[in-house]
């Protein structure tokens, strides 16, 4: 397969994508998109092993790995941190009384809300990650050209 | 030499023209594997195409 025909297929899941989020918005159903969604890179991943006119050799690997690294040390802390947080405020641990008034003090987050930083905390790493690529590519001598 | 172009030659050995580049400027050291693929197409040993430099940092360095 050639890496346009690759490129189009990509396009082609990715809209299938939008249409199915959009839909499952519809119909309340949250299931629906994230079967979808596994599926959708399942397949992607699939399409991206048939390529043949592209080669991944041992720097492109490099890259990636170093990337792939530098991206989940800085992901995984903040992620776990913000999460561990999350949980203990869903939980609603630790519940102790405050000056002695019995009440719970308000929630500092929303359930609401702490989904939505999450997600934003995985846009963020994607972000992360095509910053740390572009870095080693141009580290590894992507960038660099010749008289040839 | 050999009237060769890096894009001959990484299609020879089975990598990107950039890799070839990336190695001719210093940019990226390549493994034992690459080096000995390199120096047999050329057919020479590998101690004519690299040379072992104590100060330059090995991939594990950087």
């Amino acid at each position: 397969m050639k890496k346009n025909t690759f490129y189009l297929i990509f396009g082609c899941i990715a809209l299938v994508l939008l249409f199915v989020f959009w839909y499952s918005v519809e119909i309340h159903t949250p299931l629906l998109i994230e079967i979808a969604f596994i599926i959708g890179i399942v397949l992607v991943y699939l399409a991206k092993r048939k390529v043949t006119d592209v080669i991944n050799d041992e720097r492109d690997v490099k890259i990636t790995e170093q990337a792939t690294i530098r991206t989940m040390q800085i992901f995984w802390v903040v992620f776990c941190a913000f999460s561990i947080g999350a949980v203990m405020e869903t939980l609603r641990i630790p519940a102790f009384p405050r000056q002695g008034s019995g009440m719970r003090p308000a929630d500092i987050l929303p359930p609401r809300m702490m989904g939505y930083i999450q997600l934003g905390l995985l846009c963020l790493m994607i972000f992360l990650y095509v910053g740390f690529r572009i870095y080693y590519a141009k580290k590894y001598g992507d960038f660099e050209t010749d008289e040839e | 030499m050999h009237n060769l172009t890096q894009e001959d030659l990484a299609r020879a050995i089975g990598v990107n023209r950039q890799t070839i580049l990336a190695i001719e400027k210093e940019k990226y050291i390549p493994s034992l594997d690459l080096a000995f693929k390199i120096s047999r197409y050329f057919g020479v040993n590998i101690e004519e195409v690299f040379v072992f430099d104590e100060k330059t940092p090995t991939i594990a360095d950087k």
